[in-house]
C-alpha cells in the first residue's frame, strides 16, 4: 500500500523538481561567463507566464498540435514514473518495464515531431527530422545500456536493474549515457539551447509555432526529460538502490546536481559540432555502452 | 469435435455462393462473404479456445490421395487474421472498387476475391501435401488475376507479372520441398515428423520457397510493386494476410519436421537484416503505398525474429525464452495484419479522394479527410510499436524473448544482443518513417489542387477502417486476453512448452497502458480547455519573414528521410539527377532523386540479362544450316572416337 500513496508524492516531487534544472545549467553558465545570470526559478516563472498566455495557432495546424504537446508531456512523465529514485522503488514497476521506458520515450518523440510538423513551415520540418534521426543512434546506445543492466542483474525490471552499481563498466556506462543526454535533451554539442539562427535549431525549430499552454507543456516536458536522463545516469553509475533511504536519496539529489552541472561546464566550454559530426559522436556513445556490455558479461561471467 | 466442420463448411459455401452472385448482385456478394468470414471466424476461435484440434478426412480420392483437413492452434491463429481481415478488406472495397468507379473489373474483381479467399483458408487446412501445392497455386493464381484488376495500366501489369514469376519461383522450391519430403516418408500425408533426422536439410528449400512469397529481404523483389499497383483493398490482403502464408509455411513445417542446428540462426539473421533494410527502403520511397510495402519486409523481419529465437531455444533449450519470443512473433502476425490492413486502407482512401499516390502531391489532408487521418495516425504509431497500442504488446514480447536469451549466457546470447539493438533501430526508424509520412500526407498545406480538392470517404470504407483501428486499441489495452489464444498456437508448435508456463506480465503492463491512455486523454482535455479559455486566435504560419510562401516550399518527404536515407546509401544507391540554377537570370532547376529496387535492378536483372546473353550466344549454333549440324556429329563423333580409343584398354 506505501508504494501505491507514494505515487503522487514522488510525481510531484518529478513536476516540481524538474523546472529547477535548467535553471541550474543557466546559472553555471552565467557563472563561467563571469555574469550574474537569470535567476534560478527563471523557468517556473516562465512557464507560469506561458500557461496564462493566449494562444496563437497557425491556420495550418490541426487540434493535434494542442493533443500532439500534451500527449508528448504525458508519455515523459509516465516514463519518470516508471524510474525508481535510490532506495525507493517505483511502485508500478514489472518485469519488462525497461523497454515500455524505451518506447515511452519514442511515444513523446513521435507526439512532439509531428506537433512540430503542423504548421507546415520547413523549420519545423528540419527541426523534426534531425530530432528522428539522431534519435535512432541514441535509442541504439540506451537498448545497450539496458542490455548491461539485464546481464548484471537478471532482471527485465527498471527497479532491479538500477540498484547494483555498473560494475567495472560503469566509466563507459558514464560516458555513453552522458553523451546521450547531451542529445535527447538537445543540449551543445549536438543542439545550443540558446541559439537564434533557425537553420541549425533541433528543439527550438520544432517548438517555433508554439505558444501559451501547449509552449509550456513543451518546455516543461524538456525540463522533465533533462531530470529522467539525469536520473537515470545517476542510478546506472551509482548502487544507490542498496543504500539506505536518507543517505541514498541525498546521494542521488547530489548526483543529479553534480550531472546538471556537468551539463552547464559542457555548454559553457565547448562549442557545437557540425551537423556532419552528430552522428559520429552518437555512435561513439553507443560503442561506450557496447563495450560496457562486453565488460559486464565477460566481468561477472565466472 | 462436431462444431468446427459444419461452420467451416458453412464458410467454403457461403464464399462459393458470394463468388458466384458477385457477377451480378454486389449486395449478396457482400452479405453472403461477411458471412462466410463470420463463420471461419467463429470455428478459430473455437479451436483457440478449446485447443482441440479438428480434423476430418476426405470421402474419396481427390489426384490419388484422400484429402485431410486439420485445423490446430497454429492453424487457427492464422485463420481467424484471415477472417477477420477477409471481412473488413470486403465492406471496404463495396465502396473503394464499386460498379461505378469500376465497371470492366468489378464484378470480375468479386469472383477473384472470394476464390483468393477460399484458396486461403484450404491453405491453412490441408494436412495433406499434394491438396497443400494444390491449394497453394490457386492462391498464388488468383492473387495474380487481383493484382492486375487495372489491366489497362502498365504498371499493373508489370507488377503482376514480376508477382507471377517471383511466386512461381517460389513454388517449384515447393514442388521440390513436397515431392522429396513425400518420397522420404512415402506418403504425402503431413503431421509431426521430427524424429525423422534425416528430413532436416529439406527446411532450407523450404525456407526459400515460403520466403518468397512472406517477402523476407533479399526474396522481397516482387513485394513492393505488386503491393504498389494492386487495389488498396488488395494491397491490404496481400499484405496483411497472403503474405503471412509464408510465414504460416514456415511456422507449420518448423514444427512438423526437424530442422537443421543453423536453421534458427539463419531464420534469425534474416529477420534482423528484412527488418533494419525493409525500413530503410521504406525511409526511401516517395511513393505512398510502396512505402507501406516496404514496411512489410520490415514487420515480416521482425516476426521471422521470433521465429528464430523460438528455433535456436529449441535446439540449446530454452524454453522460458524461446516460448515468448514465439509468441511475440505469432502475435506480431496479427498486429501486423491488423494495422498493416488499416494502413492500407486509408492509403486507398487517400487515392480515392486524390487520384494519386505520390506524396509530394499531398499533404494538409486532415481538413477535408478528418476520419482517414486520424485513423491512419492511429494505424503509424501502432506500426511504430508506440504504447498503449498493439505493435508495442508483439515487439516487446520478442523483446523479453531476446533480453531472456542475453541473459542465459549461453550461445543464444552472441544472436541475441544484436538481435535487441537491431530490434531498437527498427523501431526507432519506423517511427522517423511514419512521423514522415503522417506529416507529409495529412499535415501542413495541401502540395497540389487535387489535394486541395480533396473529400472524406463514405461510410463502407470508413466502418472497416474503424474496426481495425478498435482491434489494435483492444489488443494493446487488454493483452491478456489473446494470450490463451497465443499460448495455444504456441502449445501447438512445441508442444512441451506449455508445461513450464510462467506468467507473462501482460496483465501489468496492459493496465499501464490503460492509465497512459485516461492520463493522456485528461491532459489533452485540460490543455485544449486552458488554450480556449486564454484565447486561442488563428494566425499564418512564421515564415522568418518571407513574403511569398507557398505550398511546395513545405519539407518534403525526401528532405525529412535525407538524413537517414544519406546512412543507408551504401545499400539504398539513390539516384539523383540535377539541373542547377545557371547565369544571372536561371530559368528553372530540377532536382530528381529516386530509390531503386536495388536488389531486383542491381542483382537479379543483370543476372537475367547475362542469362539470356548466353543463351542467345548459344543459340548461334543452330542455324539452319544443313553443312555445320554435318561438321557438329562428324565433330562429336571424333570425340567420342577419341575418349573411347583412349579409355579403351581399362
Amino acid at each position: 500500500m506505501i508504494p501505491l500513496l507514494l505515487i503522487p508524492v514522488k510525481l510531484a516531487a518529478w513536476l516540481m523538481l524538474a523546472p529547477l534544472l535548467p535553471g541550474i545549467i543557466n546559472k553555471v553558465k552565467a557563472w563561467v561567463a563571469g555574469r550574474r545570470g537569470p535567476p534560478l526559478l527563471q523557468v517556473y516563472y516562465d512557464l507560469a507566464r506561458l500557461w496564462q498566455k493566449e494562444v496563437v495557432l497557425s491556420n495550418l495546424a490541426s487540434p493535434g498540435l494542442i493533443v500532439g504537446a500534451a500527449v508528448a508531456w504525458v508519455a515523459l512523465v509516465c516514463a519518470a514514473v516508471l524510474l525508481p529514485l535510490g532506495p525507493s522503488d517505483s511502485a508500478v514497476g514489472f518485469s519488462g518495464d525497461a523497454l515500455l521506458f524505451i518506447y515511452l520515450l519514442a511515444l513523446s518523440r513521435f507526439f512532439a515531431a509531428g506537433a512540430a510538423l503542423e504548421a507546415g513551415t520547413a523549420f519545423g520540418g528540419m527541426g523534426a527530422a534531425r530530432e528522428v534521426s539522431y534519435a535512432v543512434l541514441s535509442e541504439v546506445a540506451i537498448i545497450a545500456a539496458l542490455l548491461t543492466f539485464a546481464l548484471q542483474s537478471g532482471s527485465v525490471s527498471l527497479n532491479q536493474m538500477l540498484a547494483p552499481s555498473a560494475g567495472p563498466g560503469a566509466v563507459l556506462l558514464a560516458g555513453g549515457l552522458f553523451t546521450v543526454l547531451l542529445a535527447e535533451n538537445c543540449r551543445v554539442p549536438f543542439d545550443d539551447p540558446n541559439t537564434h539562427l533557425e537553420l541549425t535549431m533541433i528543439h527550438e525549430a520544432m517548438i517555433l509555432d508554439h505558444s501559451g499552454p501547449p509552449m509550456a507543456a513543451a518546455l516543461h516536458g524538456a525540463a522533465v526529460k533533462l531530470l529522467l536522463f539525469s536520473v537515470l545516469l545517476a542510478q546506472a553509475i551509482l548502487p544507490l538502490g542498496e543504500l539506505a533511504w536518507g543517505r541514498g536519496l541525498a546521494l542521488l539529489a547530489g548526483m543529479v546536481v553534480v550531472i546538471t552541472v556537468g551539463v552547464g561546464l559542457v555548454e559553457s566550454l565547448l562549442a557545437r559540432l557540425a551537423f556532419r559530426r552528430v552522428p559520429l559522436l552518437l555512435t561513439t556513445a553507443f560503442l561506450l555502452c557496447l563495450f560496457a556490455l562486453l565488460t559486464a558479461w565477460k566481468g561477472t561471467a565466472s | 469435435m462436431v462444431s468446427q466442420g459444419p461452420l467451416l463448411l458453412f464458410a467454403f459455401l457461403a464464399l462459393l455462393a458470394g463468388g458466384m452472385a458477385g457477377l451480378r448482385w454486389g449486395r449478396c456478394w457482400l452479405i453472403s462473404t461477411v458471412a462466410g468470414a463470420a463463420a471461419a471466424l467463429a470455428a478459430g476461435i473455437w479451436v483457440l479456445a478449446t485447443r482441440a484440434v479438428w480434423e476430418w478426412h476426405g470421402p474419396c480420392a481427390i489426384g490419388g490421395e484422400i484429402p485431410v483437413f486439420r485445423l490446430d492452434g497454429v492453424a487457427a491463429l492464422f485463420l481467424v487474421l484471415l477472417a477477420v481481415l477477409g471481412a473488413a478488406a470486403t465492406i471496404y472495397s463495396h465502396e473503394y472498387w464499386s460498379e461505378e468507379r469500376h465497371p470492366r473489373s468489378a464484378c470480375l474483381g468479386r469472383v477473384w476475391w472470394n476464390f483468393l479467399l477460399i484458396c486461403m483458408g484450404l491453405v491453412l487446412l490441408c494436412a495433406n501435401g499434394l491438396h497443400f501445392l494444390i491449394a497453394w497455386e490457386l492462391f498464388a493464381v488468383s492473387s495474380y488475376f487481383l493484382i492486375t484488376l487495372e489491366r489497362s495500366r502498365l504498371e499493373a501489369r508489370r507488377a503482376g507479372w514480376l508477382y507471377l514469376a517471383a511466386s512461381h519461383a517460389g513454388t517449384l522450391c515447393l514442388f521440390a520441398f513436397f515431392a522429396l519430403l513425400a518420397a522420404r516418408t512415402g506418403s504425402w500425408q503431413l503431421g509431426p515428423l521430427r524424429d525423422h533426422a534425416e528430413l532436416k536439410p529439406l527446411f532450407w528449400v523450404a525456407l526459400v520457397g515460403f520466403g518468397l512469397k512472406a517477402g523476407m529481404f533479399p526474396l522481397h523483389i516482387w513485394l513492393p510493386s505488386a503491393h504498389a499497383s494492386a487495389p488498396s483493398h488488395v494491397s491490404a490482403i496481400l499484405s496483411g494476410i497472403a503474405i503471412k502464408m509464408g510465414i504460416y509455411g514456415l511456422v507449420r513445417f518448423t514444427s512438423w519436421l526437424p530442422t537443421p542446428e543453423a536453421a534458427g540462426w539463419v531464420v534469425a539473421a534474416l529477420g534482423m537484416v528484412s527488418a533494419v533494410l525493409g525500413v530503410a527502403f521504406a525511409l526511401g520511397q516517395h511513393d505512398l503505398k510502396r512505402l507501406l510495402a516496404y514496411h512489410s519486409v520490415e514487420n515480416i523481419g521482425i516476426i521471422l525474429l521470433g521465429l528464430g529465437f523460438a528455433m535456436i531455444a529449441q535446439t540449446y533449450g530454452g524454453a522460458s525464452w524461446g516460448r515468448l519470443a514465439l509468441a511475440g512473433g505469432l502475435l506480431h502476425v496479427w498486429n501486423h495484419g491488423l494495422f498493416k490492413c488499416l494502413l492500407f486502407l486509408g492509403a486507398g482512401s487517400v487515392l480515392h479522394a486524390t487520384g494519386t499516390r505520390r506524396m509530394s502531391r499531398l499533404g494538409g489532408l486532415w481538413r477535408a479527410m478528418p476520419w482517414t487521418a486520424g485513423l491512419f495516425a492511429l494505424g503509424a504509431a501502432a506500426i511504430s510499436a508506440l504504447p498503449p497500442l498493439n505493435g508495442l504488446i508483439s515487439e516487446w514480447l520478442v523483446y523479453l524473448g531476446l533480453f531472456g536469451a542475453a541473459g542465459s549466457r549461453g550461445v543464444a546470447a552472441w544472436a541475441a544482443i544484436p538481435g535487441a539493438i537491431l530490434l531498437a533501430v527498427t523501431g526507432a526508424l519506423a517511427l522517423a518513417c511514419f512521423v514522415k509520412v503522417v506529416a507529409v500526407v495529412f499535415l501542413g498545406a495541401p502540395r497540389s489542387p487535387a489535394a486541395e480538392r480533396a473529400r472524406e470517404c463514405g461510410i463502407w470504407m470508413r466502418g472497416p477502417m474503424l474496426a481495425l483501428a478498435g482491434a489494435c486499441v483492444v489488443i494493446g489495452l487488454a493483452p491478456i486476453l489473446f494470450w490463451p489464444a497465443l499460448s495455444s498456437a504456441v502449445a501447438a508448435w512445441a508442444p512441451g512448452w506449455a508445461a513450464d508456463a510462467a506468467p507473462v506480465p501482460l496483465r501489468a503492463l496492459g493496465t499501464f497502458h490503460l492509465a497512459l491512455v485516461v492520463v493522456a486523454g485528461a491532459a489533452s482535455l485540460a490543455l485544449w480547455h486552458r488554450a480556449r479559455r486564454n484565447g486561442l486566435t488563428r494566425g499564418p504560419t512564421w515564415g522568418c519573414g518571407y513574403a511569398a510562401p507557398t505550398p511546395r516550399m513545405q519539407y518534403t518527404a525526401g528532405s525529412f528521410a535525407g538524413i537517414i536515407t544519406e546512412w543507408f546509401a551504401w545499400i539504398l544507391r539513390p539516384e539523383r539527377r540535377r539541373h542547377d540554377p545557371a547565369g544571372l537570370f536561371p530559368r528553372n532547376a530540377a532536382d530528381h532523386e529516386r530509390t531503386p529496387e536495388t536488389v531486383l535492378e542491381r542483382v537479379v536483372e543483370p543476372c537475367g540479362r547475362m542469362i539470356m546473353a548466353c543463351s542467345t550466344a548459344v543459340r548461334r549454333l543452330q542455324h539452319g544450316r544443313i553443312q555445320a549440324y554435318i561438321l557438329y556429329l562428324v565433330i562429336g563423333l571424333a570425340v567420342l572416337a577419341m575418349l573411347a580409343f583412349a579409355g579403351g584398354h581399362r
